[in-house]
């Protein structure tokens, strides 16, 4: 021990020896911790990681990556600060590299479905426009049929509503034939009874507000031409008015005394005559619309 | 006179391995200062790569950063600073590669948007066409 300490050179030399020892370790191993960054660059792969949209779709780049992240974290000496920034940008861009070849991969595999999508929305459009084409043909058909059958059904009422007034239909229209016993023998009056006949005319009229009537008053043989003629047309012209009455419009009314020149049997007998003495009411036909343009 | 004769002659084992602790150190901390011409090549070749498939248009900054870096690389060489001058190459390469990877993404995505109103707008097409009837 003293023979060691009493050489000054072995001293001096072990000194040396520890003091350059010491500045290795200062120089290159000194608290060695991860670089500043590293952490930052961690995160954000396990973030890439963890998005289950992208995780998946860059297994091989996110691998490299995972391996430049870990040489990154690997602790250094201060001194070599340059170094551990270097490995963090490597790291750093292998992270990025991953994240877009997996935003690359994924809007791939969303154009193929967007492709399907087209498809399908071209045939979903195609389909439309079918469906509308069917739709359009029976809506046609239906209101072809609701016409046809209103039609018929229009015809049906009208129908019914001549054979309630027993009247005839004839090329001037539908005529109905009021027989002189509605009136007194000689006088223009109608008789009470008369009423109901008339009031079917009335509801006929209502019903088909688009027909005009022509009453004509008719007269057998018996007296003179002039009084025949004047009877007729008192006779058509209390028909007239009583439809007037009953709320048919002037307008629609024309009433006309033809005498005793239009027979409709022989005025010989009895019978004949009396057929002849008569007020006609005819229930023109309507006049078809023309629907202006 | 005989004393510092001595002394000197104490220091000179000390010398030697000051001299060994210098080495030491050169061996831990220091590569050896050759031009890291693969290193700068595959730099080159990525920064190519990445112009040719449009990352002047789709990521015009990384593939910029990305040739910075090469000229970093190249100035370290001249400085005969190898260390740095690989480092540089590196990130270069690394970065020429990012822009390549973000020019693919951002043609996929333009792709995608229109594949996207091209069916829109057909759609609307139709519908309109739908609505005529």
């Amino acid at each position: 021990m003293n023979n060691l300490f009493r050489n000054h050179a072995s001293y001096a030399m072990a000194l040396t020896v520890a003091a350059g020892v010491g500045l290795t370790l200062a120089g290159c191993a000194t608290a060695p911790v991860s670089p500043v960054g590293s952490a930052d660059v961690r995160a954000k792969l396990t973030q890439l990681q963890a998005d289950p949209e992208l995780a998946t779709r860059a297994p091989a780049a996110i691998r490299e990556a995972e391996a430049a992240v870990r040489t990154a974290e690997e602790p250094l000496a201060k001194t070599d600060a340059p170094l551990g920034t270097h490995r963090v940008y490597i790291a750093d861009r292998k992270v990025e590299i991953a994240m877009a070849q997996a935003a690359t991969n994924r809007a791939e595999e969303q154009r193929v479905k967007l492709g399907e999508e087209r498809e399908r929305s071209r045939l979903d459009a195609r389909t439309r426009e079918a469906d509308a084409a069917h739709a359009e043909v029976d809506a046609t058909r239906v209101a072809a049929a609701s016409a046809a059958t209103q039609a018929a059904l229009q015809a049906e009422e009208l129908q019914r509503q001549i054979d309630a007034l027993q009247a005839k239909e004839t090329e001037r229209g539908i005529v109905l034939t009021l027989g002189d016993v509605l009136f007194t023998s000689g006088r223009a009056d109608l008789k009470v009874g008369a009423a109901g006949n008339l009031d079917r005319l009335v509801a006929f009229l209502d019903q088909n507000p688009d027909r005009r009537v022509v009453i004509e008053g008719h007269t057998d043989n018996v007296g003179s031409d002039d009084s025949n003629l004047g009877l007729s047309q008192r006779r058509a012209d209390s028909v007239q008015s009583f439809l007037v009455q009953r709320g048919i419009a002037p307008g629609r009314i024309i009433s006309s005394g033809k005498g005793e020149h239009q027979p409709v049997a022989d005025n010989q007998s009895d019978g004949g005559r009396q057929q002849n003495r008569r007020v006609e009411v005819i229930i023109e036909n309507p006049t078809p619309v023309v629907k202006s343009m | 006179m005989n004393d510092r004769f001595i002394s000197v002659r104490a220091l000179r084992p000390m010398m030697a391995a000051g001299v060994a602790v210098i080495l030491m150190l050169v061996v831990a901390c220091a590569s050896a200062p050759l031009t890291p011409d693969s290193a700068l090549d595959a730099a080159k070749v990525a920064i190519s790569n990445a112009d040719k498939a449009g990352a002047g248009q789709y990521a015009n900054a990384e593939l910029a950063e990305a040739r910075t870096r090469l000229t970093l690389a190249d100035s370290a060489v001249n400085e005969e600073d190898m260390v740095a001058a690989e480092r540089f190459a590196r990130e270069s390469q690394v970065q020429a590669e990012l822009a390549s990877a973000r020019t693919a993404a951002a043609k996929a995505a333009a792709v995608n948007v229109d594949m996207e109103r091209g069916t829109e707008a057909m759609t609307e097409e139709m519908e309109r066409a739908g609505d005529q009837r």
